[in-house]
């Protein structure tokens, strides 16, 4: 028991913070949905590169050997690479779902203030778009992004899987059509 | 068949490689615009017949009826074509903004898009920008997994003096040298370099 309480202690210790954003990358890759984002683990990682890159230029200016400097710089190259992708995939998953995301109030609450921002944005330009596009050249019942028609009672669009839609549920409409136009 | 013409756009954007786009057909989508006005039309007369002459849809179901409906899912199904169309085009034009800024598009490009296309790149790619701006990030580099800081390339197209990263570098044409991963991928994206590997 107690050995296993100082491996888990070690453990800890050894998990530095490329470890966990390597961990958050890897997971964010992995994962279809979008997960919390890690403000603060991103914030230290932010401070680390910027601390490094100084050395960096410090061991430039004090004539160091060049291998040490590229190894350093290595390091910094690898650190930023695993946070811009880290970020880069968040945000290529907000432009993918950013109506589902927007909907559900636990994903939204997932993002940080600039992604939600982003998404906002995102949200505004694609619909203009989609209005400019189609929906304004619809007849008027049939204009909403998110339904099929008026008589649908919940968001039936589906703006994710258009492709798929080769099948039409027949029938289903049969009883409030009438509804709709009377 | 009401339907077809909607779902030849869909088969052309598919018959399409991945990731490119082809010129927006405004021939075929104003032919299925026109059939959504044709159906609407249809509708209606049919639900006014059936209305005067007050026949109970849920009980009696007669030819109106199901024509109407025939007419409805024609219209539901010519949407849901037209928005894929739309929407996926939208997908390839965000990915489009990862890797190139809004004013160095490419006038072929830009001659396959239509004007709200058009409208929409510039407004997703800038505000693509702005997040980065807000992070003081540049998100748009460093797309692969660095090997090396370093690499090896060639450039294309005469690009003069250039302040980068770590120095001053003239960057005649087809010089060859070696620069900085990061500095140069945005003219590797922009097709003025290219990496050599050896």
């Amino acid at each position: 028991m107690e050995s296993e309480g100082t491996d888990d202690y070690e453990t800890l210790i050894s998990t530095t913070d490329a470890d966990l954003l390597k961990r958050s990358w890897r997971n964010e890759k992995a994962a279809p949905e979008i997960l919390q984002f890690q403000s603060s683990l991103v914030q230290r990682s932010r401070e680390q590169i910027q601390l490094m890159e100084e050395t960096v230029e410090e061991l430039i200016a004090n004539d160091e050997d060049p291998l040490t400097v590229s190894l350093y710089q290595m390091d910094i190259d690898r650190t930023l690479f695993l946070l811009r992708s880290y970020l880069r995939t968040r945000l290529q998953k907000i432009e993918k779902f950013m109506f589902h995301i927007q909907k559900a109030e636990d994903l939204w609450a997932r993002l940080s203030r600039q992604e939600q921002k982003f998404a906002k944005q995102s949200i505004e330009d694609l619909k203009t778009h989609l209005e400019q596009s189609v929906l304004s050249k619809l007849p008027d019942r049939y204009q909403s992004h998110l339904k099929q028609s008026v008589i649908s009672e919940e968001a039936d669009m589906g703006i994710f899987f258009y492709l798929n839609c080769t099948y039409i549920q027949i029938c289903m409409f049969a009883n409030n059509l009438i509804s709709m136009f009377s | 068949m009401y339907g077809r013409k909607a779902s030849q756009l869909l088969k052309e954007f598919v018959s399409g490689e991945p990731g490119q786009l082809t010129g927006f057909n405004n021939d075929v989508f104003a032919q299925v615009i026109e059939e959504c006005d044709g159906n609407i039309l249809h509708l209606q007369a049919l639900l006014r017949k059936m209305q005067e002459e007050g026949s109970n849809n849920q009980t009696n179901k007669n030819a109106d009826h199901f024509g109407a409906l025939v007419h409805h899912l024609s219209l539901v199904r010519n949407k849901r074509c037209l928005m894929a169309y739309v929407y996926n085009r939208a997908e390839v034009i965000q990915n489009l903004g990862w890797t190139i800024k809004h004013a160095d598009l490419p006038a072929a490009v830009k001659e396959k898009l239509s004007i709200s296309e058009n409208e929409y790149f510039g407004k997703h790619s800038s505000n693509l920008q702005s997040y980065m701006l807000d992070l003081n990030l540049d998100l748009a580099v460093d797309m692969v997994p660095p090997k090396d800081p370093y690499i090896k390339v060639r450039v294309l197209e005469e690009i003069g003096e250039v302040l980068l990263s770590d120095q001053i570098a003239n960057l005649a044409m087809h010089s060859i040298l070696f620069l900085k991963r990061i500095d140069a991928e945005s003219f590797i994206s922009q097709g003025k370099m290219e990496e050599l590997t050896s």
